[in-house]
C-alpha cells in the first residue's frame, strides 16, 4: 500500500527530537499495550504482517498524530472487531462503565 | 507530548481505552493480565542495551568471537543468551576507518529487541525514518557525528525480518581494559550507528 | 496456543517467532548479481518501499528462505517461502545528484520483489 507509513526519502518531517533518560514506557498504558501484542499474537489474532498492515490502514493524519503504542492499540481494536471477538459498542460500554466505577 | 504524572489526575482517554480492551479480553478468557505484568517487567528490567553492550565488549576482547559474530550474528549473540523476539535473525555490521553503519526502519520501527531493548522515541519518529535513507550524513550531524566524505556511510533499512546491530569501533587507548569496563562505554546509540563510542574522559 | 500465562512468557520472549522457513527453495539470484526492484503498487501489504521500486542494486548476501509478507499478511500464516537478499543501492541510484557523498542503502528484498538487470 502506498501509504504514509512508507516514509523513506521524505524531507518534510522536521528535526529529530530526542529525549534524555527516556523511560521504557512513558505511561502505564503503554506497557499494557506492549504486552497485549504478545497475548493477542499467542491467541492467533494476527501475525506480524497482519499487525503491520493494520497500522498501514490507519488514516494518514491519524497515523502522524498518534504515537507508536497508539498505533498498536489501533491494531487490536481493528483486528479484534474484524474477527468478531469484540464489537466497538462493547468497547465504548466498557469505557463508560469503567469511568462510572472510577467516579464512585 | 503532554504528560501528566500527578497521581490524582484522571486517566487519559487512551488509558481508559486500553483498560477497557484489557478488561474485556480478560473477561472473555482471551488474556491473562498477569502475563502482561510479566512482559512489562521483563522489558523494563532484563532486556535493554546493556545486553548489546556485552556483545560488543566481547567482540572487542575476543577476536574469535568477533569473527563468529560477523559471520553468524544470531548464533554468536545466542552464545551470550540474548536471543528471542525481534532478534531471531541478526546481522552484525562493523564500523571501521572506512565504513560507518546506520540502522533504520523506514516502513515501521523494526529494532533488535533482545540486544537493544525497545526502540527510543526518536528511532520511531517520522523525521528519523524519513531522512535516514536520503540524508544519513545530515542525520548523523544532528546526532553530533561528523564523518569525512572518505568514510562510506551504509544505511541498513530493516524492512524484512533481519535485525541489525552495529559493532562500533573500539576507542583508541582502551585496549588494555577488561570486558565489563569496555561494556560500560558502549551506548545504545553507538549500536544503532548514531554515535561513536568515546574513550573514558581521563 | 492456549492463553498466554506468566509461566509461558520467558519461553516466548527467548524463543521468539522467526519468519524463517525450513523449506528447500531455489534462489533466483546469487551474490554479485545486479537486480532491479520491481515497480509494484499493491493496495495490500508489502515490504518493498517506494524509494526502492524501479531502482537497480547489487546482491551482497543471501539470507536464506523466509515467509513472504505480502502473502502472509493475507493468509495469516507463514506462506510463499522464498529467498531474501541484502541488496546494496548506491545513493546516486536512489537520489540522483542530490544524494549524500559516498553513501548507500542496504535493504532486504525477496525474490518476488526483484528482476535481473
Amino acid at each position: 500500500m502506498n501509504g504514509i507509513h512508507d516514509m523513506g526519502g521524505m524531507q518534510c518531517m522536521g528535526p529529530i527530537v530526542r529525549e534524555e533518560n527516556e523511560p521504557r514506557f512513558h505511561e502505564e498504558w503503554e506497557g499494557r499495550v506492549f504486552g497485549m501484542f504478545f497475548t493477542n499474537f499467542a491467541e492467533g489474532h494476527f501475525n506480524v504482517d497482519m499487525f503491520r498492515h493494520a497500522i498501514e490502514r490507519m488514516g494518514p493524519a491519524e497515523y502522524l498524530e498518534t504515537s507508536y503504542y497508539e498505533h498498536w492499540l489501533h491494531v487490536y481494536e481493528t483486528v479484534l472487531v474484524e474477527r468478531g471477538i469484540l464489537t466497538s459498542a462493547e468497547i465504548e460500554e466498557k469505557i463508560a462503565s469503567l469511568r462510572e466505577a472510577g467516579e464512585s | 507530548m503532554a504528560h501528566d504524572h500527578a497521581h490524582n489526575a484522571p486517566p487519559s482517554d487512551t488509558a481508559m481505552r486500553v483498560k477497557a480492551l484489557e478488561t474485556l479480553l480478560a473477561e472473555k478468557g482471551l488474556l491473562d493480565s498477569a502475563a502482561i505484568d510479566a512482559l512489562v517487567e521483563t522489558y523494563e528490567t532484563r532486556i535493554g542495551p546493556r545486553n548489546g553492550a556485552k556483545v560488543v565488549a566481547r567482540a572487542w576482547t575476543d577476536p574469535d568471537y568477533k569473527k563468529r559474530l560477523l559471520e553468524d550474528g544470531s548464533a554468536a549473540i545466542a552464545e551470550l543468551g540474548f536471543s528471542g523476539v525481534q532478534g531471531e535473525d541478526m546481522i552484525v555490521v562493523e564500523n571501521t576507518d572506512e565504513v560507518h553503519n546506520l540502522v533504520t526502519c523506514t516502513l515501521c520501527s523494526c529494532y533488535p529487541w533482545p540486544t537493544l531493548g525497545l526502540p527510543p522515541i526518536w528511532y520511531k519518529s517520522a523525521p528519523f525514518r524519513a531522512r535516514s535513507v536520503i540524508d544519513p550524513r545530515g542525520v548523523l550531524e544532528e546526532f553530533g557525528v561528523e564523518l569525512s566524505d572518505d568514510v562510506e556511510v551504509r544505511v541498513w533499512d530493516s524492512n524484512a525480518e533481519l535485525r541489525y546491530l552495529v559493532l562500533p569501533q573500539q576507542p583508541t587507548g582502551t585496549e588494555g581494559m577488561g570486558e565489563d569496563a569496555l561494556a560500560a562505554l558502549v551506548t545504545r546509540d553507538s549500536m544503532i550507528g548514531t554515535a561513536l563510542v568515546e574513550a573514558p574522559a581521563d | 496456543m492456549p492463553t498466554l500465562t506468566p509461566e509461558m512468557v520467558p519461553g516466548l520472549v527467548a524463543g521468539g517467532a522467526s519468519c524463517r522457513m525450513d523449506v528447500d527453495v531455489a534462489p533466483k539470484f546469487k551474490v554479485g548479481d545486479t537486480v532491479r526492484a520491481r515497480d509494484i503498487n499493491p493496495v495490500a501489504h508489502t515490504r518493498l518501499p517506494r524509494y526502492i521500486r524501479g531502482r537497480t542494486g547489487r546482491i551482497t548476501r543471501d539470507h536464506g528462505v523466509f515467509s513472504f509478507p505480502d502473502t502472509s499478511a493475507v493468509s495469516g500464516t507463514h506462506s510463499d517461502p522464498q529467498h531474501v537478499y541484502s541488496v546494496r543501492f548506491e545513493g546516486s541510484e536512489l537520489w540522483g545528484a542530490d544524494a549524500n557523498a559516498n553513501a548507500c542503502v542496504y535493504i532486504d528484498l525477496f525474490d518476488d520483489y526483484l528482476d535481473s538487470a
